[in-house]
């Protein structure tokens, strides 16, 4: 056991110094060729797209005399460019780019620009645009994305296993099919790793390790028996406070571990009531759904929007909470209200014996580990709330707390790693090399045009588009390859309409997003895997009993998640 | 006296074969078993993070049903034993009628939406089951 945990510090060390080499490189590498710039003619410019964005790894070449190359570079990671000219006499210089996916262009350099050259005087360029290319390469990368929604929708494959493959064709056409035909070349291997946000994957594996610690504990199951015990027979009240309890566990871990932890203990809770355990699961997945909204680490699809956007836990406390607080009330009372002739046909309550064996399955189990997973789970909120403050990110807070819970609550470190669904950052591993390729053949683009065009620069339409199309198409496709995909178009958007600089459209896309998932069984995860469970249980949950509840609270909870945006911002 | 081991998830849909085994054991005067299977294979299409101990929860709900079922039994004044095995349900059958030397095995037959097989598909598994492991096995 001290060899393994040894060699987890000594990984994480390691991890740690391998991170900041990566996030120092940049600096030395500026530092190096600033040192080897030396006085001399050359052309400076930088490349962008339509949409304003640079134009990294453009090739850059200075055509001279008879058509000759004089000097050639590649545009860096902002678009610019510097070509070290050769000292001799310049009478004609074309500067010619070219960018796989774009209109290649030639720069002529006009007579007075090459008399500065002609004096060993550097010349700078206006921002050169290039305009997009429709390549065979773009239908692959969009069928290919295409190809993985379909099968993930349709439960053809695995999600790993479908985003991996999308990723194996938009690499396959790379480097097959972009040896037959350049057109059909969308990335290499490096470019495609860089699309990889690994804040996203750490913090998404420190928590996961944080969570398995607490779920051992048994505190999911106690609160929700103690939640049976209050209620004393109420089922309106029972469901109030599993709502409650779920939305709030839900904000704290993941909506899937929430669910997996309540759904067993509640089909008991509501068999031991005799009622049907569909009326307690599905107001529970909705509120899951909801309540997974107002922190950072609540929902995969907010985990990624406060990676990209740089948005902080505190920031989506202050500006989701409330909204998501309205929202839940308002979905507390259609599931009452929706429920409240099954919840009055409920009756026929089990022997003492069964009831005391849902007190079994209802108690604490590892009462010492929960008080010092407590400790530590209170001192990570405290960290992920104060850690904007001093530039603490939220993946090391994950990692800091799933270290300390290895050290502390000493939990096998064999169990711990194998309770790590690798399965699970392959996924994202995999979407943002998918969402890449289709940053990199334009697709994107496309999209954030056809948006920006049809709101107008009007900010309350780009809320309510943003919303409720996001909200709809949740239902039907997984939301997180959605959100995914969305993640440049709204930054294109919070850049190019007035007022979205406050950030509201990232909240935007969180609220359509996750409350979205509610309107279908298949709109999100946690909704699959209660239903898998209560069919276990005798109890399925159908396409279409899951649509009659969830698509009406779906409307209610987006209406009250609107109108919170509007008013907010 | 022989044995009957009745497959059952519990649940409504599940009570006309539970009260079909139990009348069964009265009649033939042999021991009853009821079997859950906590099969968790539906999560196989999940990447959403499975950091928690499925199995276990399942097994724990799985009992809470069999006990349902044995008091339902014992109602009637069977004394039922129950039996949770984790795997899939084919295989886990199979196993549990070899393990229980159990001498007639007992399948609900599908009710309503609940269920998860369809008549052609439960037939098909009674006569596999029947097969490969000699016991009678009956859809009721």
């Amino acid at each position: 056991m001290q060899r393994s945990r040894f060699a987890i510090l000594m990984g994480l060390a390691l991890v740690i110094i391998v991170g900041m080499a990566w996030a120092l490189s940049p600096v030395w590498a500026q530092e190096a060729a600033v040192g080897s710039e030396q006085p001399g003619p050359g052309v400076a410019g930088r490349v962008i797209d339509p949409l304003g964005e640079p134009v990294h790894d453009a090739d850059v070449i200075a055509v001279g005399r008879e058509g000759q190359p004089v000097a050639e570079t590649t545009s860096q990671g902002d678009g610019s460019f510097l070509l070290d000219l050769p000292l001799q006499d310049y009478d004609t210089l074309v500067v010619e780019i070219e960018r796989p996916h774009y209109v290649s262009r030639e720069i002529p350099i006009d007579p007075a620009a090459l008399a500065e050259l002609n004096s060993a005087q550097a010349v700078r360029l206006p921002a050169i645009e290039l305009e997009r290319r429709i390549t065979p390469g773009f239908w692959v990368a969009t069928l290919s994305f295409v190809l993985v929604l379909l099968l993930i929708a349709l439960e053809k494959l695995h999600k790993t296993t479908a985003a991996l493959l999308g990723v194996a064709l938009v690499l396959g056409a790379s480097f097959v099919g972009g040896a037959i035909n350049p057109d059909l070349f969308i990335f290499d291997f490096e470019r495609a790793l860089s699309y990889v946000d690994f804040d996203v994957i750490f913090l998404v594996m420190g928590m996961m390790i944080v969570i398995a610690v607490i779920e051992e504990t048994g505190i999911f199951q106690w609160l929700a028996y103690q939640s049976y015990r209050l209620s004393r027979g109420r089922i309106w009240l029972l469901v109030t406070i599993l709502m409650a309890i779920t939305s709030v566990a839900s904000a704290l871990l993941d909506n899937v571990t929430t669910m997996l932890l309540m759904t067993p203990i509640s089909i008991q809770i509501a068999l031991t009531l005799g009622m049907n355990p569909l009326a307690l699961l599905i107001p529970e997945i909705l509120a899951s759904n909801v309540g997974g909204i107002s922190t950072l680490i609540g929902t995969p699809t907010n985990i990624l929007i406060g990676s990209y956007a740089g948005l902080g836990f505190n920031d989506f406390l202050i500006n989701l909470t409330p909204g998501v607080l309205a929202s839940l009330l308002g979905l507390t009372i259609f599931i009452v209200l929706r429920y409240r002739k099954s919840y009055a046909a409920a009756g026929g309550q089990l022997s003492d014996a069964m009831r005391q064996r849902l007190k079994e399955s209802g108690r604490i189990t590892q009462p010492a580990k929960l008080r010092k997973a407590g400790v530590i789970f209170g001192f990570m909120l405290v960290l992920f709330v104060t850690g904007d403050a001093f530039h603490l990110v939220p993946a090391v807070t994950a990692i800091l707390g799933a270290v300390a819970m290895l050290l502390w609550v000493s939990p096998n470190i064999e169990e711990m790693l194998h309770v790590v669904d690798w399965t699970t950052l392959v996924f994202f591993i995999a979407l943002f090399m998918a969402v890449g390729a289709l940053q990199e053949v334009g697709l994107i683009g496309i999209i954030a045009t056809a948006i920006g065009n049809l709101v107008g620069g009007n900010l309350v339409a780009t809320i309510l588009v943003l919303v409720w199309s996001a909200a709809l198409l949740s239902g039907v496709i997984d939301n997180i390859p959605f959100a995914a995909t969305m993640l440049p178009v709204v930054a294109y958007l919070t850049r190019t309409v007035p007022g979205a600089e406050s950030g509201v459209l990232w909240y935007a896309l969180s609220v359509g997003a996750a409350m979205g998932g509610n309107s279908t069984l298949i709109g999100a995860s946690p909704n699959l895997v209660t239903a898998g469970i209560s069919e276990r249980a005798g109890y399925r949950i159908t396409y279409l009993d899951f649509l009659k509840v969830g698509f009406p609270a779906t409307i209610v909870t987006v209406i009250i998640g609107t109108i919170w945006l509007l008013i907010r911002f | 006296m022989g044995k009957i081991l009745c497959a059952t998830r519990g649940g409504a849909a599940s009570r006309a074969s539970q009260d079909a085994a139990i009348a069964l054991a009265q009649e033939r005067g042999d021991e009853l078993i009821f079997l859950y299977v906590v099969d968790i294979s539906f999560l196989n299409q999940t990447a959403a993070p499975l950091v928690v101990d499925v199995e276990s929860r399942l097994e724990k709900m799985g009992r809470f049903q069999l006990a349902m079922a044995q008091e339902r039994a014992a109602a009637q004044g069977i004394s039922a034993g129950a039996l949770v095995r984790r795997g899939q349900l084919r295989a886990e059958l199979l196993a549990a009628a070899r393990e229980t030397e159990a001498d007639l095995v007992l399948l609900g037959h599908p009710v309503g939406t609940e269920a998860v097989f369809d008549e052609a598909a439960i037939q098909s598994l009674a006569t596999s089951l029947a097969r490969e492991s000699g016991v009678k096995v009956r859809v009721v």
